[in-house]
């Protein structure tokens, strides 16, 4: 009997009678997710999850995407995040202390976006996910791919707010 | 986390619960084709979805799922007699053919209908590949028989072994599709696991903890793409199939065997583990089925003449720290299956996901809890039949790939995640 643990026995915890002596306290939220609707088709998405309950530490915005000066399309662009009443907020300040962003598109209209809110996480260390949205959806996944570290593809209107339940946001 | 309700709707499975009404839609196993092994055999005790059975295969080669305890006076057809096409109570003699029809009284008049009146609930139970399944809902609406690939090639291509696990089964089957455990938990048995070793894609599997997912909603359930670094080019893609309710398919490697599992409710507390492994186009070699019955790859070592794990939670799962120090197991718990056994009971019975604090990174496990009480929901409230009952939805296979950074799996790979008969599987 290698390696029997009878030392270990009254630290066994996997009975239901065990189960009542784990230990029970309130667990910390999340640090902080940021929610960014990419395209007006995600902002309703995004309107309707931050309306279905009382959230803890989420923000829920919808980006604008500014153009470089030439107006060409190619990174890197400066993103505006509009929180839900309208407000204008920057990425930067906006990314402080959070542990986790979640880009929903419909489309592949904010691909400039997800590549500059995707930069901006990487080099924060936060967590990026992608939700798309719709049915036809392969260009929206390939805009968003290369930027979010899980990408759920198709949504459906209860992802978001599991997910944001799932993290205690 | 997870409300405690839907924590609740989701792991009770008994009758008239909403997962159990669930369950009971799908054909689903219930003893091995071994367990029964001829005709007039040992009757087998039967627990599934929190009912008490007892199975039966009577002269005529007939399999038989019927309460387990007579009418008479409530005792258990365990104790009786296999005999003349059908089950004999010990106690009076009352006797029960496969549909649980009462066929003799023996202390009723000879030309009295007593009988005819008296009859236990039963369930169909057919033989497709090395399992029996049972389908346990509305007799009339029992959909046509499974066609899941590993149920359906040539027997000398297929295995399936089974194993008792003490928790409850969703998070057993959470486990199944949570592929980024691989690379800490299992780590070891890459490198040395009959049935795991050798693979090109292990070095990819161990070089990059850090995978990103992505979960593809299809016909039936989900597809959980986790892609690695492969080379300065390209990913490694391990794609993992989930189908309702509790049918998952681990991405195989290399030549080795294509395998997966089943999570089938004894009651809340208790599940077996159907696992399987088959070649899509070639046998099974001698070696590859030996590695299987002694408990290698994604099977158990069970005490013998049981499927009751040799290492389990009455013995710490015969935990051997000096093996952990040196290297051989990350968890020190030896067997891929036990480690993973190992750690889902030590959740406890059922684990309390109020406590729990997912991450960006578990979404398929967040979207399959979702797809599952959606699913529950819109039969308890509409009878709408859920994904997955319809064999169509069965034919699927895992598969790992190396694909070029910029493809997708879904987009490059679609036709490799369906049975395709005479075509190996995709693996790397």
């Amino acid at each position: 009997m290698s390696g029997w643990t009878a030392q270990g026995k009254a630290a066994q915890a996997a009975s239901a009678a065990e189960l009542r002596y784990r230990m029970s306290y309130p667990l910390a939220p999340s640090r902080g997710v940021r929610v960014v609707a990419l395209d007006s088709g995600a902002e309703s998405v995004v309107r309707k999850v931050a309306a279905s309950s009382t959230w803890n530490k989420v923000r829920f915005y919808a980006a604008e995407t500014i153009l470089n000066s030439h107006g060409i399309h190619s990174a890197p662009v400066e993103v505006v995040l509009h929180g839900l009443d309208g407000a204008a907020e920057s990425l930067n300040d906006e990314l402080e202390d959070v542990d986790s962003t979640i880009m929903v598109a419909t489309s592949d209209f904010g691909s400039e976006a997800a590549a500059t809110i995707g930069a901006a996480c990487s080099v924060r260390g936060i967590m990026t996910a992608g939700l798309v949205h719709g049915e036809d959806t392969e260009h929206t996944v390939s805009a968003l791919r290369p930027y979010a570290q899980v990408l759920l593809v198709p949504a459906d209107d209860g992802d978001l707010e599991a997910i944001l339940t799932a993290m205690r946001a | 986390m997870l409300r405690q309700e839907i924590n609740e709707l989701l792991t009770k499975t008994g009758p008239g619960t909403e997962m159990g009404d669930l369950f009971r839609q799908y054909w689903i196993p219930t003893l091995l084709s071994e367990e029964l092994p001829e005709n007039d055999c040992p009757q087998v005790r039967v627990k599934i979805l929190s009912e008490r059975l007892i199975a039966f295969r009577d002269s005529q080669g007939r399999y038989g799922l019927v309460d387990e305890f007579c009418a008479h006076r409530g005792v258990s057809l365990w104790f009786g007699r296999n005999e003349d096409n059908g089950l004999r109570c010990a106690y009076h003699g009352w006797k029960y053919d496969v549909t649980g029809q009462c066929v003799e009284v023996p202390s009723e008049a000879s030309n009295s209908r007593f009988c005819a009146n008296v009859k236990l609930k039963s369930y169909p139970l057919v033989k497709v590949g090395d399992v029996l399944w049972t389908f346990m809902g509305d007799p009339a609406k029992a959909p046509p028989l499974p066609e899941y690939e590993f149920a359906h090639v040539p027997a000398s291509q297929t295995f399936t072994s089974k194993r008792l696990q003490e928790s409850n089964w969703l998070q057993a089957l959470e486990g199944g599709i949570d592929s980024s455990h691989v690379s800490f938990l299992h780590s070891s048995g890459l490198q040395s696991d009959p049935l795991f070793m050798g693979a090109e894609g292990n070095k990819y599997n161990l070089g990059d903890y850090k995978p990103y997912f992505e979960v593809v909603d299809a016909p039936g359930g989900l597809f959980i793409g986790a892609r690695r670094n492969a080379e300065e080019d390209s990913y490694y893609w391990r794609i993992t199939p989930w189908l309702m309710p509790s049918f998952t398919m681990v991405p195989p490697r290399g030549d080795h065997p294509m395998h997966g599992h089943f999570w089938v409710p004894i009651d809340d507390e208790n599940c077996w583990v159907y696992t399987f492994d088959y070649q899509p186009v070639r046998d099974l070699t001698q070696a590859e089925r030996q590695a299987m019955k002694d408990g290698y790859g994604v099977h158990s070592e069970n005490i013998p003449g049981t499927y009751l794990p040799v290492r389990n939670k009455s013995n710490d799962y015969l935990m051997d720290r000096a093996a952990q120090k040196r290297g051989e197991t990350f968890s020190g718990v030896a067997g891929i299956a036990i480690q993973d056994a190992s750690l889902q009971e030590s959740m406890g019975p059922i684990v309390d996901r109020t406590k729990e604090r997912l991450a960006t990174t578990d979404a398929g496990i967040i979207k399959a809890r979702a797809k599952l009480r959606k699913a529950a929901l819109a039969l308890r409230d509409e009878g709408k039949t859920p994904e997955g009952v319809d064999p169509a939805h069965h034919r699927v296979r895992s598969a790992s790939v190396v694909l070029p950074r910029n493809e997708s799996f879904i987009e490059s790979v679609s036709d490799k995640l369906k049975v395709q008969p005479g075509v190996r599987q995709a693996s790397v």
